[in-house]
């Protein structure tokens, strides 16, 4: 009987790392699979540009080569196919990035707050006009935006840019940090109101070192969207001066010769912060992402 | 500050000045451009008009203009086959990874979380990354089909008119990936645990629970992603803008490249505003079409 008992347990056992074994294989090769884009895009950034045009190509770069970017965001040598100020256009993303960094925290900081705090009349047809506003197209909004911005003299101009980045920011910060602000327990600033501090004083002194991972991660997160922005700059800023990383690859890749470990250069340069910040914050962004679509 | 706005502002009241500053600005930057958007469908807006500072109510002329337009149904039909392709294999792939996800196995935060890693970069980096991939005479994907024994000369990817939508179809399903896994995989861990106890006691498989239990159990998240999925694909705009501009001829045209280039290229924004509103009443349907199904279901 017991002999029979540890045969099955063992059977048993034996089953289960085999389905582990499994799954493991199927979502190491599914993420793979799906990581192998962004490899590609780094490691055609720094192989050497005659290892490039290759048939069969190299997976792997025969050794780091970082000529293209010292070339692009350093200072490029004279004579070069096209000499691209790399540094210009990185100069450009950041402040886009800050920018529209700054006003969506400006707006989205007071709003979740409210939305969290107060039992308002309207606050859930606030909230499901925050989502709709979320799912509307940009081309959409760019065209109306460029005539509003053409008639006030504000295109080809940073705001513009950053005024639509942070309109179509502030509703996924709103909803993220209203659920960090909800876990904020209600005693604690009512404790902080009654010692005589005033509503602001509460929010800064008690409340906003309480939500910090929230407020870090939604300020980084309107960081990203500046930083990336494409179609705004693209419709808005005509003077190629005032161009943010992500209008560069597009106007490498309209050149007829394509420099690929080029525009691979630049896109590694974009991507990096995004990835890095996502993968540091995902948490935050899945609650936030998760509370702001399924009911 | 006098006796009235104080009053005003009391208590909870005071709760309205927080969200003032943000819907204001919304209502600017969200609110009047959508308005505006609607009244320019209906009006002439050229750069002609605009420098003459007019905009004079033309009815439903940009409209008819249009739908007369050959390259609207093009794009129409683009658009329609674009997005229920994409999100039906996003989701496809995205639920499968997130069934996965959900199980026990060594490592699979680090798998979940370098499956997530590309959800914000921009699609004009992803749009790029791919149009380097499909290349025609250097590209990885070539290489790699042809290595494989799937394919016996390469192929024009993105030159071809048969397969240019193929190629943005496929580049859209890798984008739309992180988004179905962190929507679904969010649903999975809702579910309740007692139920699947109850169900192995009973001797159901793992296909049997997955069948007869998460699926139905998953109905108003599934629901919600291939909604979101859509709303989210119609515009796409970048990805497609970046690879191959709506070509070649028309091949990739959908309507947010057409509204673009109606508005940016011939700049004709009353015909780019007539598009956009079409395709906002799709959006609307789809929309009213969710809610329905949600409330019939007494989600």
């Amino acid at each position: 009987m017991a002999a029979e008992w540890i045969r099955l347990y063992r059977t048993e056992r034996t089953r289960k790392r085999v389905t582990k074994g499994v799954l493991f294989t199927i979502a190491l090769i599914a993420t793979i699979a799906y990581i192998f884009p962004l490899f590609w895009m780094v490691s055609t950034s720094i192989k050497d540009p005659a290892d490039i045009m290759r048939d069969p190509p190299l997976i792997l770069p025969r050794d780091v080569n970082l000529e293209i970017y010292k070339e692009m965001f350093g200072s490029p040598p004279e004579g070069t196919q096209i000499p691209v100020d790399g540094l210009r256009y990185m100069k450009n993303s950041l402040i886009i990035g800050a920018g529209t960094m700054v006003l969506t925290m400006l707006f989205a900081v007071p709003a979740a707050y409210g939305l969290a705090r107060f039992r308002l009349r309207g606050s859930n047809i606030f909230m499901m006009l925050l989502l709709v506003t979320q799912m509307l197209p940009e081309v959409l909004l760019v065209i109306p935006m460029f005539i509003f911005f053409r008639e006030l003299h504000f295109t080809n101009n940073y705001s513009s840019v950053i005024i639509a980045d942070a309109a179509l920011t502030l509703p996924f910060c709103i909803l993220i940090l209203r659920t960090g602000f909800l876990q904020v327990p209600r005693d604690l600033e009512e404790a902080a109101l009654i010692d005589g501090t005033t509503r602001f004083g509460a929010l800064r002194r008690v409340i906003v070192p309480m939500v910090r991972p929230n407020l870090i991660a939604v300020t980084l997160f309107a960081f990203l969207v500046g930083w990336g922005d494409f179609v705004f700059s693209l419709s808005f800023l005509q003077d190629q001066e005032l161009h943010p990383l992500a209008l560069g690859v597009y106007n490498f890749i309209g050149y007829y010769r394509i420099r690929w470990e080029g525009v691979m250069a630049f896109s590694t340069i974009i991507a990096i912060p995004v990835v890095i910040i996502i993968l540091a914050l995902q948490r935050y962004f899945v609650t936030g992402l998760t509370t702001g679509s399924v009911k | 500050m006098s006796a009235l706005p104080r009053r005003l502002f009391q208590g909870e009241r005071a709760g309205y000045l927080f969200l003032l500053p943000a819907a204001v600005f919304l209502l600017i930057t969200v609110g009047y451009p959508l308005f505006d958007t609607i009244r320019m469908a209906f009006q002439e807006v050229t750069l002609g008009t605009l420098s003459r500072g007019e905009r004079p109510f033309i009815g439903l002329a940009n409209f008819e203009s249009v739908l007369a337009d050959p390259a609207f149904p093009i794009a129409l039909r683009n658009s329609l086959v674009f997005t229920v392709a994409s999100v039906f294999f996003q989701f496809i792939i995205g639920l499968a990874l997130a069934i996965i996800l959900n199980e026990a196995f060594p490592l699979r935060h680090i798998f979940r979380g370098l499956l997530l890693s590309g959800w914000r970069i921009p699609p004009i980096v992803s749009g790029t990354i791919f149009l380097w991939m499909f290349n025609y005479d250097f590209g990885f994907i070539n290489f790699f089909l042809e290595k494989i024994g799937l394919i016996d000369e390469p192929v024009r990817w993105l030159l071809n008119q048969d397969y240019a939508l193929l190629t943005v179809i496929l580049t859209n399903i890798w984008l739309g990936i992180p988004f179905n896994v962190i929507l679904l995989a969010s649903g999975l861990t809702g579910l309740p645990e007692d139920i699947y106890e109850a169900a192995t006691v009973d001797g159901a498989n793992r296909w049997q629970k997955l069948a007869r239990l998460t699926l139905p159990l998953m109905k108003p998240t599934i629901l919600a992603t291939l909604m979101l999925g859509f709303i989210y694909t119609l515009r796409v705009f970048d990805v497609i803008w970046v690879m191959t501009g709506g070509g070649p001829v028309n091949a990739t045209e959908v309507l947010p490249t057409l509204a673009y280039r109606e508005s940016f290229n011939r700049f004709n924004f009353g015909e780019g505003a007539a598009i956009s509103v079409i395709m906002l009443g799709m959006l609307l349907v789809v929309a009213v079409f969710y809610v329905r199904t949600t409330n019939e279901e007494g989600m």
